[in-house]
């Protein structure tokens, strides 16, 4: 064999090794990226599954402790985040990712719930809002828009409870919540303090939709200086 | 749509190249290549100097040959002005008292008729050199490319080139990419796959070039032209790490872009019309089978990779503007960098099998650089030449590899200057 086709052959070999070792780096990371969601899901569920605990409980006085309501739809959103980025690396297909974002969507409507619950029977008045979107291309030119704009205001306004659902997420429970909201087939579509909106214009109307006063911005402090 | 799928080919290629040039790096025949002393022997040579316009830089060319360690009775200096219009034929004119030097004055035909005229004017000579006249060798240089002819099947040899001087931002990639040009010839010549003698510096084996005809205009690149001649009558061309030639280089992007054009079509033009035979052929070796057909890859995939980035981010960069518009820009900016945004995480780091393969073609150039550099023992500082050479050039270079496939498929003609 010429010695220029053993090179080339060996320089084959070592660019398929490379390619392999790039390819098992990058599912090495994204198997990270599930297992850190899957362990960021299993507190979640933890969490959930002790509040509903604590709640039946405290039956006798079932407001006592609990006058912050749920305390994890931020880490919720954060979690969602996570599934986004997970998602989009790994496909909206992969079937890890559906699992987890099935596992997601059982979650946030459980939170829902409770916080509903709590809302009814300790007087508390928590801020929701129910955000469906769709991936399947052309269905929602606004989606991506819409779900920035929920992100600013889950920011700004901490009390503020977004849930997000992706409409054809093929889930019994989603679609129980679909029907009981009576949600149709146009995106975006919310239910702010259940009042249903349809569509997304602008950050403005979407704020506006919300009751007056309802929504608390950040605590911010501010530093004064005077001159003399 | 997602248009990176397209670049993955290239990306192959890219790194399959990098890795055949690495074990061809580490294999003997590079090794002995390397470690060749610097020749005893003093054969007869005349250094041609076509000059067109070169007053400037002619009289540094000449004193920098008459400072070349080798004997004065073996070392014949033939200057041929071009019909320079500037006072570069005067300049010459100084050193015709010189009895190394000859000067010869002729009509403007050309590089390749310059050239013709100092082999004519080297009858008797065993090897003849081609010196551009904003060239400068260094001392050495001779001796070290000599060394090469030790092999009888050794046509041609070419040296390390790097950019003389380099000021500008420009000038320092160029030098970059001149230096990975040092270590690339080093490791082809291992393979007998390099295809052009460039024209700061080259040896020729004279009579080799007397009966080859001597040089054509070979599409505007005769230095290509000569080296595949040169390698259809089966002879080798060899290369001299450490016979280093300093070159001055264009010092704008125009002026690089048409010199660059002339280079590529050139390319173009005698594979696809004289040469075409060569690429894909077994009998050219590597030449014909890896390095002939992936420079053609190179051009494809030069313009084919820029399209596909400059897609990507206007594709990014516009849907981002829709989304975040109407939301305050400050919370935009808080998560334009979602990984630092409350810290590192590293979960939000972006790796993708293309961001990945990228990193290792980027890294491979890098190292071919930096061996370069080594081999040649030029005392480059080549950080800022490094970055310029990975970030801008591949941002200009589609600039000439367009233009060069326009120009292939009209069939236009541009002038050399």
């Amino acid at each position: 064999m010429p010695f220029y086709l053993r090179n080339a052959l060996i320089a084959l070999l070592i660019t398929l090794a490379i390619i392999a070792t790039v390819l098992y780096a990058v599912n090495f990371l994204n198997e990270q990226r599930v297992a850190e969601l899957r362990a960021i899901e299993d507190q979640l569920a933890t969490d959930t599954l002790s509040i509903e605990t604590q709640y039946a409980l405290l039956a006798e006085a079932p407001c006592e402790g609990l006058e912050e309501g749920t305390s994890f739809a931020t880490e919720l959103g954060g979690l969602g985040d996570r599934l986004a980025f997970a998602e989009e690396r790994a496909g909206a297909n992969d079937p890890e990712v559906l699992r987890l974002k099935e596992r997601y969507t059982l979650l946030q409507i459980r939170d829902y719930l409770l916080t509903k619950r709590l809302a009814q029977t300790c007087g508390l008045k928590p801020v929701t809002a129910l955000y469906f979107y769709s991936n399947v291309p052309g269905e929602c030119e606004d989606c991506d828009r819409a779900g920035y704009a929920l992100s600013y205001l889950r920011q700004t306004y901490p009390t503020l409870r977004v849930y997000s659902f992706d409409y054809h997420l093929d889930l019994a429970a989603l679609k129980t919540l679909i029907a009981i909201e009576k949600i149709e087939k146009e995106f975006p579509a919310f239910v702010v303090q259940g009042k249903r909106v349809d569509g997304f214009t602008t950050l403005e109307d979407l704020e506006g939709s919300f009751p007056k006063g309802v929504l608390i911005p950040v605590a911010t402090t501010t530093a004064t200086s005077t001159r003399d | 749509m997602d248009l990176t799928i397209l670049a993955y080919p290239f990306l192959f290629a890219a790194i399959y190249f990098e890795a055949f040039l690495l074990v061809t790096f580490l294999s003997q025949p590079a090794r002995v290549a390397r470690d060749r002393a610097v020749s005893t022997k003093t054969p007869t040579v005349a250094m041609i100097v076509p000059c067109y316009n070169e007053e400037k830089t002619v009289g540094g060319t000449v004193d920098s040959l008459l400072d070349l360690d080798y004997p004065a009775d073996k070392l014949r200096i033939v200057l041929v002005d071009d019909g320079s219009t500037d006072t570069t034929g005067s300049v010459m004119d100084r050193y015709a008292d010189n009895a190394q030097v000859t000067v010869i004055h002729q009509k403007n035909g050309g590089k390749h008729e310059a050239l013709n005229a100092g082999i004519m004017a080297s009858e008797g000579y065993e090897i003849v050199g081609c010196l551009d006249a904003d060239s400068f060798v260094h001392s050495t240089a001779l001796r070290e490319m000599i060394a090469t002819f030790d092999d009888p099947m050794v046509g041609a040899t070419t040296a390390a080139m790097s950019v003389h001087n380099p000021k500008n931002m420009l000038e320092h990639m160029q030098n970059a990419e001149y230096i990975l040009g040092i270590a690339l010839r080093h490791i082809l010549a291992a393979v007998n796959g390099i295809y052009v003698t460039p024209g700061p510096f080259s040896l020729y084996r004279r009579d080799l070039v007397a009966r080859l005809g001597g040089f054509r205009h070979g599409h505007n690149t005769e230095d290509m032209e000569m080296a595949l001649r040169i390698q259809r009558a089966g002879y080798k061309i060899d290369s001299a790490p450490r016979a280093r030639v300093e070159t001055a280089t264009p010092r704008t992007v125009p002026s690089l872009v048409k010199q660059r054009i002339r280079w590529t079509t050139g390319f173009l033009r005698n594979m696809t019309q004289e040469y075409g035979d060569f690429v894909g052929n077994p009998k050219y070796g590597a030449l014909g089978i890896i390095v002939l057909p992936l420079g053609f890859f190179a051009i494809l995939g030069g313009i084919l990779m820029f399209g596909v980035v400059i897609y990507q981010i206007v594709k990014e960069v516009v849907s981002k503007i829709l989304v975040v518009s109407g939301v305050p820009f400050d919370y935009t900016l808080s998560t334009l960098v979602p990984s630092f945004g409350n810290g590192f995480e590293w979960f939000f780091i972006p790796v993708t099998l293309f961001t990945l393969l990228a990193i290792v073609a980027v890294v491979g150039s890098v190292l071919f650089i930096v061996v370069g550099k080594k081999i040649s023992k030029t005392p480059a500082d080549l950080g800022i030449g490094m970055l310029g050479y990975m970030l801008v050039y591949g941002l200009i270079a589609p600039l000439w590899l367009i233009s060069s496939l326009a120009d292939v498929a009209t069939d236009t003609r541009r002038s050399w200057r």
